[in-house]
């Protein structure tokens, strides 16, 4: 396992090298060498904020199976699931963060803000949930003599935050009459769904990758992780066909533009090789045949793919309905780089995304490899 | 007798303020504009009204628009959108000046999460630039397209650079960065200072409206098809206007309640 290790640390440093010219160039020249505009005004950042902190809310229910229920099979994997929140969280928070055109006003939004909005609440919302998701770590730790309730207290508390920030960053979007494309019930419903199945997916790449395979009940835990997994993706699935179906058939023109511009547009590849080829039925296939998934390195390819599809997906939600002119012509009343409704992510754009994905995944592997609490008590 | 907007003279009884008669629509308006300021704010309901069969779609209210408020490129407040309709030989073309139409029901507001955007009395969707985290949400809440984000871009950035403080880039930046006068106070374009980094948007020109003077689009409009006033006031133009059968607002299904009509 040396060689795959020093392979990821190899991608881990290219990607912080460009990283640090991404956010370099982010800090000094500001939003200038983003390629969205004012159409498409949200861009990859927003999209990778969208996955990062979906991801976070999954993980924290995830940790609740063990250290509020505690399901025996997954006893031991709460810290960890602990600790993948956090850093999942801050990957989110920092794309969002730099995505503003003020960084030096965040504060704002906490001292002067408008808890009726959204965003405000998400805000407010998700700096909770990285305190309470800290507090929780912390209590798992039994550095101090604390009451059992204590966690369960904490981990209850934390569980209806995690559905309430992941249905709310659907509603983020749902609440906008301006896009018929967000503006329908099922978005809030459909986000924690996403949540847990991108959760879930990484734990199964982490667990695939980096578990304790003398652990007795690994190849069990594997197996469920997969299964989990499978239903999830069959879920997401079927959302995305009620959501495609209806606006297909109701035909309400600028919810069709969406739909045709995900599946037929500029970037169809993205949706139907990547989304549905790379990120769901390939996958689905691996962790379905018990001889494909009892290869564990295939397993953890198999997660890697699932969250390859739920980033694509998180992008599809946020760029389809931004790319279709509110008003028809509009694209052509006023010639600006600025003013246009296409949109692929700068180089400036990947670079940052790759920056934080490089910082996450060495802070992750740095903590698994030393600190002792995040490794499973494979021992009992 | 009501006023159409097929004239351009309105009837001298209604004008009591004005000196001369028969009247220019801008002089009509412009004596609406000084009743309207003589009342508190939330007594007034500025409106503007667009006749589409008289916009010749030459834009200069949009050019108008960014010379008052100086705006950069990619910063758009009154684009003209273009359309042809038919097929040959039926063939014609509609021009839609689309302002921000300061809804009465603004989905713009309530999203802004830290209240940068906000209805004033008199019915204007403002934004605080300093308020503002440039976050953007509420350019995604917005049906109209009607804001754009100032990227701190200048049209001057890449051109040649000329000896002399006349000619060339350094002269013609210097006058990029002079100040607009939006919302009453002088913001000039310095480093990522505010506008830069911010939403924008028409805002009626209420620096204008307060200093007495009509909206820069609205003067500069030669087809005279822009109209602007008070629609609390019986007596303003824009009332007679906008109590006509071929008014309409853009996405009124939505429940936004425009106040910028438009005559068909
Ligand atoms: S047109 Fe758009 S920006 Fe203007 S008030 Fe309405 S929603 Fe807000
Ligand atoms: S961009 Fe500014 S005005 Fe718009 S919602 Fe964000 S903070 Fe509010």
């Amino acid at each position: 396992m040396l060689w795959f290790k020093r392979l990821i640390w190899l991608g881990v440093a290219v990607a912080i090298a460009l990283g640090a010219w991404g956010i370099f160039a982010r800090l000094t020249t500001g939003h200038s060498e983003a390629n969205y505009g004012s159409y498409v005004v949200w861009g990859l950042w927003v999209a990778m904020y969208l996955f990062f902190v979906g991801i976070a809310a999954g993980m924290f229910m995830f940790a609740t199976l063990d250290l509020l229920f505690h399901v025996p099979l997954l006893r031991g994997t709460g810290r960890l699931a602990l600790f993948l929140t956090l850093i999942t969280l801050g990957a989110g928070l920092v794309h969002i963060w730099l995505d503003l055109g003020h960084l030096d006003r965040i504060w704002k939004v906490y001292l002067q803000g408008n808890l009726f909005s959204v965003m405000g609440q998400i805000v407010w919302g998700y700096t909770i949930f990285g305190l309470l998701t800290a507090f929780a770590l912390l209590l798992t730790l039994d550095w101090f003599k604390t009451p059992a309730w204590l966690l369960r207290v904490v981990m209850i508390i934390g569980l209806g935050l995690a559905f309430f920030l992941s249905g709310a960053v659907g509603a983020l979007l749902g609440v906008q009459i301006a896009r018929p494309f967000w503006h329908i019930g099922l978005f809030p419903v459909q986000f924690p769904v996403f949540s847990i199945g991108s959760a879930l997916a990484l734990f199964l790449a982490v667990w695939a990758f980096f578990g304790p395979r003398s652990d007795a009940r690994y190849a069990r835990q594997i197996q469920v992780l997969a299964i989990s997994v499978v239903v999830l993706q069959l879920i997401k699935t079927y959302f995305v066909w009620a959501d495609f179906s209806q606006s297909m058939y109701g035909g309400v023109p600028m919810n069709v533009q969406a739909v045709e511009e995900v599946m037929f547009g500029q970037y169809w590849w993205a949706f139907w090789l990547l989304q549905i080829g790379v990120g769901t039925v390939i996958p689905i296939i691996i962790l379905l045949v018990p001889q494909l998934r009892a290869h564990y390195w295939l397993a953890g390819a198999a997660g890697v793919m699932v969250l390859i599809g739920f980033a694509v997906a998180r992008a599809n939600i946020v760029f389809p309905a931004l790319t279709i002119p509110e008003i028809d012509a509009l694209a052509n009343a006023f010639n600006d780089p600025r003013l246009q409704f296409n949109y692929f992510p700068s180089a400036m754009e990947w670079a940052v995304t790759l920056g934080i994905l490089g910082l996450t995944t060495a802070a992750f592997l740095i903590a698994y490899d030393h600190l002792k609490f995040l490794k499973l008590k494979e021992a009992n | 007798m009501p006023v159409t907007s097929e004239q351009n003279v309105s009837a001298p009884s209604q004008t009591q303020d004005a000196p001369f008669a028969p009247q220019d629509v801008l002089l009509r308006m412009q004596a609406d504009l000084k009743r309207a300021l003589q009342k508190p704010a939330h007594e007034r309901r500025w409106i503007m009204v667009i006749d589409l069969r008289k916009c010749v779609g030459c834009s200069a209210c949009t050019i108008g628009c960014v010379v008052e408020n100086k705006l950069p490129p990619g910063v758009v407040y009154r684009p003209v959108i273009e359309e042809e309709i038919g097929t040959y030989p039926n063939v014609t073309r509609r021009f839609l000046p689309r302002p921000c139409m300061q809804c009465d029901n603004p989905p713009c507001v309530p999203v802004c999460p830290v209240n940068a955007t906000y209805q004033r009395a008199d019915g204007i969707v403002e934004i605080n630039y300093n308020q503002c985290i440039g976050c953007r949400y509420c350019v995604t809440a917005c049906p109209y397209g009607a804001r754009t984000f100032d990227f701190g871009a200048t049209y001057s950035e890449g051109t040649p650079e000329a000896a002399g403080l006349i000619l060339g880039q350094s002269a013609a930046q210097t006058m990029e960065r002079e100040p607009n006068f939006e919302y009453g106070r002088a913001w000039p374009r310095e480093g990522e200072a505010s506008p830069i980094g911010n939403v924008r948007k028409c805002q009626f020109c209420i620096h204008r409206l307060e200093a007495g003077m009509l909206p820069a689009c609205t003067t500069t409009c030669i087809g005279r098809a822009t109209y602007f006033g008070d629609a609390n006031d019986p007596q303003s133009l824009v009332s007679e206007l906008i109590a006509q059968p071929n008014v309409m607002r853009l996405k009124e299904e939505l429940g936004t309640a425009p106040k910028v009509y438009y005559l068909m």
